[in-house]
């Protein structure tokens, strides 16, 4: 295998399927390679600057918001069909 | 309750079923509209419209399929709608290049070996780093943004990040690899200037 090689499929070597031939392939490359490493290095670091990007919260208005939405939808469809309705239960 | 008796009450019209799924997926779906959408307030309408369209079309949903697929893939049609009415960053073509880094001069790296953390809890994202990888990220179409942020930062299945875009799984893995290859490449001057973020 080839550096041109490793290069297309060197993104396979980071997913699951690393027991098959062509992953085998471009670990014995990779041994012997010190670019395709550095290269497949530097690929794992980008994803781990991603990873630690810190998650967006939820600002509070937004999730306020998004409630009162449900709860309007909800209540409607419940006022449409009289058969869930509160009243209906209540009385 | 697990999420398939929920979403079974749910389709019968129970309310507090609904409430509780929408409570359950607030923070996924925010936080995928956020990096998909790139900005809050794109992300709050998307978060609004998702549950909305879940709402609507939750008797549509045949449970073949996760769930949570099927959340990512109207957040991922709601992003994508707001979004053509701008301009798209990066013209897909220009990605193509990614397929061949090897035959760029100047493309090897060759700075000395880094350390790779294991866990991202290791690092430290200061202000300078994370709005660079968010530039970065913002260059990518949406498409491209869209695979690596399921696959390489949500932890999602190649198979799941495929069947949310409706592509096969070579083509995502293609685009996965043009994806990362990009990415690395705009962090690359940053990451050799400034060693000790990931040692
Ligand atoms: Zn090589």
């Amino acid at each position: 295998m080839k550096c041109g090689d490793v290069y297309l499929h060197i993104c396979d070597h980071l997913d699951e399927d690393i027991n098959s031939e062509r992953c085998r392939q471009i670990r014995q490359h990779l041994a012997g390679c010190p670019h395709c490493t550095e290269y497949l290095k530097s690929l794992k670091q980008t994803i781990t600057l991603y990873r630690a990007l810190p998650p967006p919260r939820i600002p509070a208005g937004t999730h306020r918001e998004l409630f009162k939405t449900i709860s309007t939808l909800t209540t409607k469809a419940a006022a449409g069909t009289p058969k869930r309705g509160r009243k209906t239960r209540k009385a | 309750m697990p999420d398939d008796e929920l979403i079974g009450l749910a389709r019968t019209g129970d309310a507090r079923a609904f409430t509780e799924l929408v409570r359950r997926y607030e923070d996924t779906v925010y936080r995928f509209s956020y990096k998909i959408c790139r900005d809050s307030e794109a992300a709050s309408e998307t978060l609004q419209d998702t549950f909305i369209n879940v709402y609507r079309k939750l008797n549509s949903f045949d449970g073949k399929s996760k769930f949570s697929t099927w959340l990512y893939t109207i957040v991922t049609n709601n992003c994508l709608m707001k979004r053509r009415k701008r301009k798209s960053d990066l013209m897909e073509e220009s990605l193509e290049a990614y397929d061949h880094p090897s035959g760029e001069p100047g493309s090897l790296p060759r700075q000395k070996p880094v350390h790779t953390p294991e866990t991202p809890a290791d690092v430290v994202i200061g202000r300078e780093l994370k709005s660079l990888l968010e530039e970065a990220m913002a260059k990518l179409p949406e498409e491209y943004r869209v695979v690596f942020t399921l696959r390489d930062v949500e932890g999602r299945s190649t198979e799941e990040t495929a069947s949310v875009l409706g592509l096969s799984v070579e083509a995502t893995k293609s685009r996965l690899r043009r994806a990362r290859a990009f990415l690395r490449d705009q962090l690359q001057p940053h990451l050799k200037a400034h060693p000790e973020i990931l040692s």
